[in-house]
């Protein structure tokens, strides 16, 4: 045992300095000449679609040293305003898919308004034309399903009150995730509170953040769940036993990217939403088997994805300003009702 | 004392004084005291109905229900496990004792909330691989074992909790008397009585701290119940606040409820805190003397194979098979695959050490947990001195400032850290480690605090005095007498307070930012996302790391001992 302890301490030497080496590698290259910039994004994308514009984005703006905080819209809305209530905002951008709060924090006057030449080409439901928020990624979610579980799959929304989904369906936390927080304005506006109320009858729960319910459904603790799009199709790719099927009535839901008033960072701020508007970035968002905002680039075929134009045809309907104004009722209801108070 | 040296003295002991109590005072007492105006006041004014209303809310107050019985059960199923394998290894002939009793030690370094995830994986009701099993292997409809309930979290908190029990009582009943026993029997005492009348009020002081330290913890334990609880429902206090403050876009009112939650929590723990006192009182427990006799053991026989068998396979159950599960799920290409070598890859091993996010969070954890034991090692040094050593008026100030922290659950610390030093007094630290930083140091205060003044009580006054009489400085005294002496004590709390911040959770969950998240809060994060495979992936290297601590610190405080 004794004559071990050199080993680990080196172990653990190796492992401080491979963190250390790959810390230090970053701060090291500030490009020549160049101003060294920063940037910080909090979004509410996941690892496997922000990761790759990451490193597309570093690729092309070097001297930008960028960073990002993935976490759920509701989290990220939480940091911003404990930052903002301690007067040290940290983030410079911000790109979730609850349009209520880029909504709210527009009439709040705390985003800074930039139409990027890229802009032009987007098309989505919800647009502002003063340029307070652009939709970088038309999000579509739809019932995702375990399929070693689930036999039959289902076609529409009602299929989800047979009783052979008795206790399997769950919707992601929607004071956790904006795009259930969407969904649900859309469902209640589409179908009323009463499917909500028949989903609980029979058995559906609420889950935790939008990912977790998708985990779920793949280890088969849940039979289906309100499922983001790429967040499903990632997993299948990589062999889950998951399948996604858009009913009649889809949830689109734009994903707006917005800058903060007053950052110092404006214009690497702009450098990002331009690259994300840009061909390219729409290009590896659309690759990570979600819809891009722009027409001009191609879906994934083959995957189960809708196309944009049939999509948004397809799409519920609702008033994002009332959305707006309800988001707390909407979301302290449909916790009430899930969980039986 | 005479007079002439007096003098001096004071004057020197009172500036240390006034900084120790400085210290508890601002990491302490301003944070603990802005709590309770926060809770009892509103806009300056008392509003006791405020107060009360929220904790007549069904939802605070069933969450507080739940706290409570969650530390009731707890403490229960830790203080029964660890009592019996405490008298099974000090008391009877099992065999392989003193590996037994390392290994019965090793659920200490597995953190809960990581168990708890490797036992949702294996005992979720629809999915979990053991209900699986059974399900097959039974031909059951539904699942046998439902861990996502309270008495799931119960039975996995005590899993990693009863060695806090088992250490105690262990001890104790290996320090203890045997004569008082032998004298019992030879009086015509069958074993039974033996052991209700002589041995279990021997050791019932022991059994009480280390429930009491259960207590304490479960009562205020953020990890097992956010993973077993929340989808279900079950939330306790901690889960509660953290609920509150992230669904409320983090505004005032959240971080109010937080507040009276907080302070019910704090009277809880005190309410424990003095029950274990009234309960110590009672009797006359000085009878563990330092005998180096050996008391005699019970010979099980025919039990003494099984019940080996039993001591085995419980720890294969509670840490290896977890363990097993974790570093197979970080294996796996993508959560809700089976366990087959084609399912299995390194890839997100390797991301943990690409990905800046984890990176950054493994760092993150070392260096504050270094730098927190660190100094509050050398600042509880310090208040220890004063509260032992020196005996200045106004030391009462800081005898009660330095008990405290006992009573401060994690959460509650995290809170006061938060309407301290975000801007208030004009300092703002949120979203920086350094706030991380404060509430690591005012959390593990206590441990310095016990260990340190556990030292110098050791030693002698008349040891300061001689030196002084010889004509050195006080300072002197301090570097060549008193420090060398507590060196052990010294050392022994800074790795109680380095390992367990190394995997903090219950604290860093409430502070952290984009950039400060720290290995517990990582691990979590990505379980809340859905990213199971790799939140199982990071554990897995957590794992490593504190075991490669736990075992390299362990030999170094073995070769030190050896050197003195």
């Amino acid at each position: 045992m004794k004559k071990q302890v050199p080993l680990w301490v080196a172990i653990l030497m190796a492992i401080t300095s491979m963190l250390y080496a790959g810390g230090s590698k970053e701060s090291a290259a500030p490009a020549q000449g160049e101003k060294k910039e920063k940037l910080m994004v909090y979004t509410s994308m996941k690892e496997v679609l922000i990761g790759e514009l990451r490193d597309a984005f570093v690729k092309k703006h070097p001297n930008i040293s960028f960073d990002y905080y993935s976490a759920g819209a509701g989290k990220i809305m939480a940091k911003i305003a404990a930052e903002r209530q301690s007067k040290q905002l940290v983030c410079d951008v911000i790109w979730t898919s609850e349009i209520p709060d880029f909504i709210a924090m527009k009439k709040e006057g705390i985003l800074e308004p930039y139409i990027s030449p890229e802009a032009k080409n987007v098309v989505s439901p919800v647009s502002d034309p003063e340029g307070y928020f652009t939709a970088a990624r038309l999000g579509t979610l739809g019932i995702t399903y375990n399929t070693s579980k689930v036999k039959n799959p289902p076609k529409t929304w009602q299929d989800l009150l047979k009783p052979e989904w008795k206790g399997g369906f769950a919707i992601a936390n929607p004071a956790l995730s904006g795009t259930a927080m969407v969904s649900i304005g859309l469902i209640v506006n589409t179908f009323g509170w009463d499917y909500i109320e028949k989903l609980k009858a029979n058995g559906a729960r609420m889950g935790q953040g939008s990912g977790q319910v998708v985990d779920d459904t793949a280890s088969g603790d849940l039979l289906g769940c309100i499922g983001v799009d790429y967040i499903t199709i990632d997993k299948i790719k990589k062999g889950a036993p998951l399948a996604i099927v858009f009913p009649p009535e889809m949830l689109v839901i734009p994903s707006p990217v917005a800058i903060f008033k007053g950052t110092p960072n404006l214009q690497a701020a702009k450098k990002f939403v331009d690259f994300l508007l840009s061909k390219e970035g729409q290009t590896i968002i659309a690759n990570s088997y979600t819809l891009p905002s722009r027409p001009d680039v191609p879906i994934v075929k083959d995957v189960g994805l809708v196309e944009a134009k049939d999509a948004v045809a397809r799409a519920m309907k609702v008033d994002y300003n009332k959305l707006m104004a309800e988001k707390q009722a909407v979301i302290d209801k449909f916790q009430q009702i899930m969980q039986g108070k | 004392m005479v007079d002439i040296y007096t003098k001096p003295k004071i004057s020197v002991a009172q500036i240390v004084l006034l900084f120790s109590i400085l210290v508890l005072v601002v990491v302490v007492g301003i944070p603990v005291i802005l709590i309770f105006l926060t809770a009892f006041f509103e806009d300056g004014k008392l509003n006791i109905p405020g107060f009360v209303q929220i904790l007549k809310d069904p939802d605070t107050y069933q969450a507080l229900w739940n706290s409570l019985v969650i530390a009731f059960g707890t403490t229960l199923v830790s203080t029964t496990v660890g009592v019996f394998f405490a008298w099974l290894v000090a008391r009877t002939d099992l065999p392989f004792k003193k590996t037994m009793k390392a290994l019965f030690l090793v659920p200490f370094m597995l953190p809960s909330f990581i168990g708890a995830l490797a036992w949702k994986v294996l005992l979720s009701p629809r999915a979990g691989y053991i209900n699986k099993f059974l399900m097959a292997l039974l031909g059951l409809e539904n699942a046998p074992i439902d861990i996502m309930s309270m008495g799931g979290i119960i039975v996995i908190e005590s899993m990693y909790l009863f060695p806090f029990v088992f250490l105690q009582v262990e001890s104790a009943l290996e320090r203890m008397d045997p004569t008082l026993e032998e004298s019992a029997r030879i009086s015509g005492a069958g074993l039974l009585t033996i052991t209700r009348k002589i041995t279990l009020p021997l050791v019932l002081p022991s059994i009480l701290s280390g429930a009491l330290l259960v207590a304490l913890y479960s009562l205020a334990h953020f990890g097992v119940p956010a993973i077993l609880g929340t989808e279900k429902g079950i939330y306790n206090i901690p889960t509660k606040i953290y609920e509150r403050i992230y669904s409320s876009g983090g505004s005032f009112r959240a971080i109010r409820v937080g507040t009276i939650l907080s302070t019910i929590l704090v009277i809880s723990a005190a309410l424990i805190l003095k029950a274990q006192d009234l309960l110590l009182k009672k009797g006359k427990y000085q009878i563990i003397a330092g005998k180096s006799m050996r008391p005699m053991l019970l010979k099980l026989r025919a039990l003494r194979t099984p019940l080996l068998i039993v001591s085995i396979l419980y720890i294969g159950i509670t840490v290896i098979l977890p363990t097993v599960t974790i570093f197979l799920v970080g294996g796996l290409k993508t959560y809700g695959l089976s366990f087959e070598l084609k399912n299995l890859t390194w890839a997100n091993y390797l991301e943990i050490f690409r990905w800046k996010m984890t990176k950054d969070a493994i760092w993150n954890s070392v260096y504050l947990s270094l730098g927190a034991a660190l100094v509050t090692m050398l600042a509880g040094t310090m208040i220890s001195y004063v509260i032992v050593k020196s005996r200045p008026r106004g030391k009462f100030i800081l005898e009660l400032l330095g008990v405290l922290p006992f009573s401060l659950p994690g959460t509650v610390i995290a809170l006061g850290v938060i309407l301290t030093w975000s801007g208030r007094f004009g300092i703002n630290i949120y979203n920086t480690p350094w706030i991380i930083f404060v509430a690591y140091v005012a959390r593990y205060m206590a441990f310095s605090l016990k260990s340190n003044s556990a030292a110098l009580q050791q030693v002698s006054d008349s040891l300061e005095e001689a030196s002084r009489a010889c004509g050195a400085t006080h300072f002197q005294t301090l570097k060549n007498i008193v420090l060398p002496l507590i060196r052990p004590g010294m050392i022994s709390a800074f790795f109680l307070i380095f390992l367990p911040a190394l995997r903090e959770l219950t604290t860093s969950v409430l502070l952290y930012g984009p950039t400060t998240r720290t290995i517990g809060v990582a691990i979590y994060a990505l379980n809340e996302d859905g990213e199971t495979v790799r939140a199982a992936a990071l554990a897995s290297v957590a794992l490593i790391i504190i075991l490669v601590g736990e075992t390299s610190i362990r030999n170094f405080l073995a070769r030190l001992q050896k050197q003195e």
